[in-house]
């Protein structure tokens, strides 16, 4: 893992890797919470998570890409866009935790 | 290598080495090339069987209180169509194609595994023939091409023909996750030296993107096959909600195939796509980092929309919201490539040909069909047109628009390389056109009957409802459809027949797959040449007569071996030389074996079935028998002034990656079976009021110490080796240890009471066996390594059989510990908190 071209290819799936992690664990908690009835915990359990699960995507998007030598500079400059697109997705699907229903 | 010889003498030395054999000896071929064509051939010759069956069904339907076929049949019909479509023909055409091109772009010999190749595509032939068989004997499946339960379930279903799909289409994918695994490897270990991951042409990156997503998104759909199954064959009631069963459990695993699986069929066209739109438009893609960062993008939304096929079934508007958003959202990424084709065409010089005229096709009616997708992730309109012909209009323009439309650009492209002729005939611009015209006039009419409320899957309607003269002007669009495909076919008949030889290269394209002779020799290039810029800007013409002549790496016949250059995985410097394993019949038996297997299940044989799976792994166990090296050699002369060490003698070798990718797709396939069981005891209904279980758990603890040893000693024994180049005891204790486990256990399955009785313990027997069958397997690998060592194929720098014994003995305890964990869960519900 020390060399850069190996890190920038796991950097190019890294956020995309962490946006499917999160979308497991949201939606695992909402049916948790739905079937053994968390009650007014449930809520703030969700947006604990998609708060926590949006900081290493933040930290991903924000890494500067590496300005020195191929193919690294290439990688890691497409995974800098894709890992602000995981950022992005998941700013937008994960929101509703804060304001829909979470059960029937 | 030595001194120079004749081109003509080489290309002879190289093709009496790769060549097929003719007459019955074509049915031991292991040639990539071969096999790819005969993966396009038989996928089209499906694409008329499934196009014949829309026939029907368009017959059907042109007027109302049709007679034309009876309901059951016509069951038969939409559903074998769906199925013929989805698993006989897309998939099948683009391994075909990339099984066929891919070395050839990337400057390898063949792909990876050379006889992996053979069996899928034997696997391939044998289950769509049982399919087909099946229709023409009046069975065919009928539960729709998705299978939902309980429809498809015993009581519903009581024939065999829901058995049909769960084990033809299992049979069939095996083609599919051997392919996957085969191209995943080939693209990150077999390309040309000096062909660093961003210097690949992006039909490459596509490609291992999708390998990467059918790593991860077929499992599911194993999985659920292989439990229906079991439900439909011994009762165990996993889908049945009167036993703890969930038939929406069916719905999850289904889709967490299914969506991706149209991303799946999607990425290679839009692959073919950024190949082709270059050269017409003369000039090098536009943002080719921006596509990469955007096949990644899609490769993962895609897995985050599957329930937007389930938003009626009643879940919470959170979950609706989740889903909704993510199928929104993957129309980002799809539109970076499409602007970044138009940006090319308009940057550059269009010139304007056949493939392009498809090209245009595909723009009109993808974009329509992407445009509708966006609607449908939306809940209110979703729920207001779910299961109506609007959908059937959204996917066929999806489908046909994202993958149809480019493959005919596709053949139109690249069918002088396979035949080595240019079209002289025009017959392909009427052809396009009457499919472009025939196309819209039988699927845009679906938008408007499906918003009218007319239901998919019914074989009749009344004529009161204002669906008359838009079903009847379909059906005649399926027809005119039907003649512009027929005078595809006539025109690549003539093209064979009758076209005009050409010297290389005769679009001017810049990828390294005209660098070949047209059509290509066996073993696709005299001399591997080096790549030192990006891929998709070379000069085929102008490599192709050096590389010919032996100038590059590997030009020359070494002492009767198939050998490629084996590169380091991002930066592409040569790494080791592979030697690849040449013609046998030993993947066509193995596929026969396989076949039986699958049809004593079918049949209801099932004493029969496991003599079927012995005789598989038996042949299996033949197929390493003739590979490997009996002495360290090390470097040997590569060309170039350069050495490299063979395969064998190489920690990173292709098969120790494809043995990490395979434990990846197992690893899925658990995860799968570990998100069922949880499903069922957290969502299905019938779990109140259980007791637990009386069963033995100790025996669950004991063998997974077993089977944690056993992974210590397979670690042991690879170090022992790497010293010493021994090891052969601690992989005799691996194989005990092994052993042990598997007792343990059988004896927990054994003591399991009632597996029928309820779904907890049909769960609980399924993770039994899944355990008992990887410490089987984690100790078949262990002994298999203490044959080749004791054969002399094992020393301390050739340790792939201790890499491979130790990583699947690594996974089988790992993989015991959530299984143990949920047999506990399971087990103790009910259990007094």
């Amino acid at each position: 893992m020390s060399r850069p071209d190996i890190q920038a290819l796991v950097l190019l799936i890294a956020g995309f890797t962490i946006w499917s992690a999160a979308f497991v664990l949201l939606y695992a908690l909402q049916a948790l919470g739905c079937a053994y009835d968390w009650g007014a915990a449930h809520r703030p359990i969700l947006i604990g998570a998609y708060l926590a699960s949006l900081l290493p995507l933040a930290w991903l998007a924000l890494r500067r890409p590496y300005d020195t030598g191929e193919p690294q500079t290439s990688l890691s400059r497409a995974a800098l866009w894709a890992n602000r697109a995981a950022l992005g997705a998941g700013v937008l699907v994960y929101l509703p935790v804060t304001f829909a229903t979470a059960c029937i | 290598m030595s001194e120079p010889i004749s081109p003509i003498r080489l290309h002879k030395q190289l093709e009496r080495i790769w060549m097929t054999p003719p007459g019955i000896g074509r049915l031991s071929s292991v040639n990539h090339t071969v096999l790819g064509k005969r993966f396009m051939v038989v996928a089209l010759s499906f694409f008329a069987i499934g196009g014949f069956l829309s026939m029907l069904i368009r017959a059907q339907l042109a007027t109302p209180h049709s007679a034309f076929i009876g309901p059951e049949i016509y069951n038969q019909i939409f559903t074998m169509h769906g199925t013929v479509m989805m698993f006989l023909f897309a998939i099948p055409m683009f391994e075909g194609f990339v099984i066929y091109m891919l070395p050839k772009m990337l400057g390898a010999r063949d792909m990876a595994f050379p006889r992996l190749t053979a069996y899928g595509f034997w696997c391939y032939l044998f289950g769509g023939m049982i399919l087909i068989g099946a229709m023409l004997a009046g069975v065919a499946p009928d539960s729709g091409w998705f299978m939902y339960t309980p429809l498809s379930s015993r009581p519903y279903t009581p024939g065999i023909n829901a058995d049909v799909w769960l084990l033809g289409i299992t049979f069939v994918e095996i083609s599919a996750v051997t392919a996957a695994i085969e191209i995943f490897v080939s693209i990150l270990k077999m390309r040309a030296p000096g062909m660093a991951l961003t210097r690949m042409p992006l039909m490459a990156w596509y490609m291992l993107v999708t390998s990467g997503m059918m790593i991860v998104g077929f499992p599911p759909l194993i999985l659920g096959s292989i439990l229906l199954e079991l439900e439909r064959a011994f009762d165990l009631p996993f889908f049945d909600p009167t036993r703890g069963g969930d038939p929406l459990l069916w719905q999850h695993l289904f889709w967490l195939f299914g969506h991706p699986e149209v991303y799946i069929i999607f990425l290679p066209a839009a692959g073919a796509l950024s190949t082709i739109i270059p050269v017409f438009a003369q000039r090098q893609i536009l943002g080719y980092r921006a596509i990469i960062a955007a096949i990644v993008a899609m490769g993962f939304l895609s897995f985050g929309l599957w329930v937007h096929h389930m938003f009626t079934v009643g879940i919470p508007h959170l979950a609706l919201a989740f889903f909704s958003a993510a199928s929104a959202l993957v129309a980002i990424p799809t539109a970076v490539q499409i602007f970044a084709w138009l940006g090319t065409l308009a940057s550059g010089k269009p010139k304007w040909d056949v493939p392009m005229l498809y090209v245009f096709g595909f723009f009109f009616v993808f974009v329509i069909g992407g445009l509708t997708g966006v609607m449908l992730a939306m809940v209110p309109f979703n729920t207001q047109v779910h299961d109506t012909h609007f959908v059937v209009a959204h996917l066929h323009y999806v489908l046909v628009g994202g993958f149809v439309f480019p493959m005919l650009a596709g053949i139109y492209h690249w069918m002088p390389h396979i035949s080595g002729r240019q079209s002289l005939y025009r017959l392909s611009v009427p052809a396009f056109w009457l499919i472009f015209a025939g196309f819209n006039l039988t699927f845009f009419q679906m938008h408007l009957t499906g918003l009218m409320g007319m239901p998919r899957r019914i074989s009749t309607y009344p004529s009161n409802w204002g669906w008359d003269w838009l079903n009847l002007s379909s059906s005649i669009g399926g027809f005119i459809l039907t003649m512009g495909f027929a005078l595809v076919l006539a025109d690549m008949v003539l093209q064979f027949r009758y076209g005009r030889f050409f010297r290389r290269d005769p679009w001017q394209a810049q990828t390294l797959e005209w660098a070949t002779a047209t059509p290509p020799p066996s073993y696709n290039f005299a001399a591997i040449p080096r790549i030192d810029i990006r891929a998709d800007g070379l000069e085929p013409a102008r490599i192709g007569p050096v590389q010919a002549g032996g100038a590059g790496y590997l030009g020359f016949a070494r002492e009767d071996r198939q050998e490629t250059m084996g590169v380091d995985m991002a930066t592409g410097a040569p790494e080791h030389v592979m030697i690849l394993p040449r013609r046998t019949y030993l993947p066509l038996w193995t596929a026969l074996a396989t076949a039986s297997f699958f049809l004593a299940m079918l049949f209801g044989f099932y004493a029969l079935a496991p003599f079927g799976a012995l005789a598989t792994l038996i042949l299996f166990l033949l197929w390493p028998a003739s590979l490997g090296q009996k002495r360290d050699q090390g470097p040997v002369d590569i060309g170039m002034g350069e050495k490299a060490p063979l395969d064998v003698e190489c920690d990173s070798n292709v098969s120790v990656l494809a043995n990490r990718a395979a434990i990846v797709m197992d690893a899925t396939l658990f995860a799968s079976l570990l998100f069922g069981g949880l499903f069922l005891l957290v969502v299905a209904p019938n779990w109140e009021g259980m007791t637990p279980l009386d069963l033995p758990l100790w025996l669950a603890g004991t063998a997974l110490a077993a089977a944690a040893l056993a992974g210590g000693a397979s670690w042991l024994a690879r170090r022992a080796n790497g010293r010493e180049g021994r090891g052969g005891p601690w992989l005799l204790a691996t194989v005990l240890g092994q052993i042990a486990a598997v007792a343990m256990l059988v004896m927990l399955a054994l003591a399991l009471p009632e597996p029928t009785a309820h779904a907890r313990q049909a769960v609980i027997l399924a993770l039994i066996s899944y355990g008992a069958l990887h410490c089987g397997l984690g100790g078949l690998m262990a002994g298999h390594g203490y044959w080749r060592l004791s054969q002399g194929y094992v020393s301390a720098r050739r340790q792939t059989e201790m890499v491979l014994s130790w990583l699947w003995n690594l996974y089988a305890g790992a993989a015991l510990v959530p299984a143990v964990g949920l047999i506990l869960l399971l087990a103790y519900k009910g259990a007094a908190p």
